[in-house]
């Protein structure tokens, strides 16, 4: 006996009481048809925190097939968040952060080598307005921050009751986090913001080209859709 | 602008849809600019359950800022409604214009033209310039209608949990009106906040007595918007006994008022679980002012059933490893509702709230989304105090509040125990295979 098992069918996405028919391939990743379900919903509030259960409320695994999964045509799936907190809130950016920040890397970078800043805020709030330059060594394929300096300004941050909010570093070309980017970010605890801006940040003040992820609980990065799903730019 | 830090949370959770360059100001004014005529004949008015569905929807839209106009005949008031305070139903909601958040006023001026009116129960409707629905309901369910949709009922039933369901969908109307009128960020949102004709919830209790409810011990960990909302639910209940504690070391803050349904403006600054105790004092509730977990071994011994209402997972997981008889957790999450219950070797809070993220400072929140993760909560407390637990099947609901006349709203699962539970419960431990030759 064969069995034929279907290779595109539907699954039936519910977000907020909504439902939606998502197409899905049976070799396509999990994370893939979750991304089309957020899309489709336009969830733009913290999306990497939302999974996708069934009704006996397992969460199907996004490093599975969806074939692995188990998925089945027509099966109902739940989107909603995997840890339920109440909601998470975006950072909110000054107005002068990221001219400031563009500024920086321009004049210390020179469009010829690589550059990094950091994000700063008060501990007690998810506001960004302060922009710390750091002494580092330069080069066109990477930047080292100097420990001495890095000392100091983890004390200053303390004393002042600041943290490191976001890192924002500039690539030659195209922005993407390379394995060096995934192992060294300053910060890394999960929901801690990276941006990597292109061309060495010689554009126009913006992240519409940037490379803007997070560091998730088990230390892998996600890419996100949009900056505004972690930030909002004053 | 008045009102602006007690909407804030309020106005937060509006971005999750409206346009991403619209000020906190618009978003604001466009909330208390809404007017809500809300109208009852006597005979809709003079149950208990009545006086609730009102009692509820006014502070409800009031907590959004929204401005309340009342056309209602002045009745004694059938059973107290905490924290409402006054011999009559209209007195008592005049006593406290602007005392929700600041410019919500609540009059009794019926020559506002509404944007929107709801009636209780078939009071007749006079003029119909604006949208109607009607709230009505039965003991455990509640439901409105537009106005002309299916048929209307007096309210007639004493007991007032239908009541505060139907005020709920209702003040999801309001909110959704609100926000319809605001550009959104995407079209695809509109799906979220499109009008319900009909919506209505039934816990599906209804041969469940209604009376003689005695709750026992229970402490409340968090006097925060959820457990509030339940002691609001319960403080309801005719002839309901409990004794428990309470605890929170937090202080009420400007921002909690668009949801802390037990608080008022003037309790800024004074302990959460001290304004509960006062507003509830047939709880019989004892106010402790230390977070649970730093106090003596003694008082940290827990009732045999316990409400968790805190955000903080962490903070769960430690309550469920003392290992309490019976455990509800309630939770929001933008707008939806987690609630689980989880009893003695059934897969744990743990299990269902495995990971730890990293929490902001400044959560979204709506006096609607808390209410109904505390109406649940109380409604699931009352059904185990009369012995009709809930199936295990049904030991999670993820609840979407916004579009509850769709079939979805409402997901019921199982909790899965995991082996990775971070309390290592004994139902994830079952889960661990035992190599009987390693031993």
């Amino acid at each position: 006996m064969s069995v034929t098992v279907e290779k595109k069918f539907a699954v039936q996405v519910v977000y907020n009481g909504v439902e939606k028919p998502i197409q899905v391939e049976a070799e396509e990743r999990v994370t893939a048809v979750l991304q089309r379900a957020i899309a489709a919903f336009g969830v733009t509030q913290q999306p990497h925190l939302l999974s996708l259960f069934r009704q006996d409320g397992t969460v199907v695994d996004e490093n599975q097939s969806v074939e692995q999964a188990g998925l089945k045509p027509g099966e109902v799936l739940l989107l909603r968040p995997n840890a339920v907190k109440g909601g998470s809130e975006r950072l909110r950016v000054a107005g002068d952060v990221l001219p400031a920040t563009f500024r920086m890397l321009q004049q210390c970078g020179r469009g010829e080598c690589e550059c990094v800043v950091y994000w700063t805020g008060s501990t007690s709030s998810c506001e960004v307005d302060g922009v710390e330059h750091p002494a580092h060594t330069r080069s066109a394929f990477g930047y080292e921050v100097q420990s001495n300096w890095l000392t100091d300004f983890w004390k200053r941050l303390a004393a002042a009751k600041r943290s490191v909010k976001v890192q924002v570093h500039s690539h030659p070309h195209q922005a993407f986090h390379s394995g060096s980017d995934d192992c060294w970010p300053i910060v890394s605890q999960a929901g801690f913001v990276s941006i990597v801006v292109p061309n060495f940040a010689t554009g126009k003040p913006s992240l519409e080209d940037a490379w803007v992820g997070v560091i998730l609980a088990d230390g892998r990065w996600q890419r996100l859709a949009f900056s505004s799903e972690v930030l909002v730019m004053s | 602008m008045n009102g602006l830090a007690e909407l804030d949370r309020t106005i937060l959770l509006c971005r999750d849809y409206v346009a991403a360059d619209l000020t906190d100001y618009e978003i604001c004014q466009r909330l208390q600019s809404q007017q809500i005529l809300i109208v009852s004949e006597h005979r809709n008015l003079r149950s208990h359950a009545g006086q609730t569905a009102l009692a509820t929807l006014v502070s409800l839209v009031s907590r959004m800022g929204m401005q309340v106009a009342l056309d209602i005949p002045d009745i004694k008031l059938a059973l107290t409604q905490p924290p409402l305070q006054g011999a009559s139903i209209e007195s008592g909601l005049l006593a406290v214009n602007e005392a929700f958040v600041a410019s919500a006023t609540i009059t009794t001026r019926v020559d506002l033209r509404p944007d929107l009116t709801f009636a209780l129960g078939d009071t007749p409707i006079e003029d119909y310039r604006a949208p109607c629905w009607r709230l009505t309901g039965g003991e455990w369910s509640g439901r409105i209608d537009m106005d002309g949709v299916g048929r209307s009922w007096p309210w007639t039933v004493e007991f007032p949990v239908g009541s505060m369901i139907s005020a709920a969908l209702a003040a999801t109307e309001a909110f959704k009106f609100a926000l319809r009128r605001l550009r959104l960020r995407s079209e695809l949102n509109r799906a979220f906040l499109q009008a319900s004709q009909s919506s209505g919830w039934d816990f599906a209790l209804g041969a469940t007595p209604i009376k003689g409810f005695d709750l026992g011990w229970v402490d409340f960990i968090s006097a925060g918007a959820i457990s509030q909302a339940a002691l609001y639910v319960l403080a309801r209940i005719p002839g309901i006994r409990m004794r428990g504690r309470i605890f929170d070391d937090d202080i009420t803050g400007v921002s909690n008022l668009n949801r802390n349904m037990l608080t008022f403006r003037e309790d800024v600054g004074r302990a959460k679980v001290h304004i509960v105790a006062r507003r509830c004092p047939q709880l019989a509730v004892e106010p402790i002012a230390a977070r649970y977990g730093n106090g003596s071994p003694e008082l940290e011994k827990l009732a045999p059933r316990v409400v968790v209402g805190v955000d903080d997972i962490p903070s769960r997981w430690e309550v469920q490893r003392r290992g309490p008889a019976w455990l509800v957790v309630g939770g929001t999450s933008h707008f939806n509702v987690s609630s689980s219950i989880h009893r003695l070797g059934e897969p744990c809070s743990g299990c269902l709230h495995p990971i730890d993220e990293p929490g902001p400072n400044v959560i979204p929140t709506i006096s609607f989304v808390s209410f109904w993760a505390g109406l649940i909560t109380a409604v699931r407390l009352l059904q185990e105090a009369v012995g009709r637990p809930c199936p295990s099947g049904r030991q999670h609901l993820w609840l979407s509040p916004l579009r509850m006349d769709l079939p979805r709203a409402a997901m019921w699962s199982p909790v899965p125990a995991r082996k990775d539970c971070p309390v290592k419960c004994p139902a994830s431990r079952s889960l661990t295979q035992i190599d009987p030759l390693a031993a």
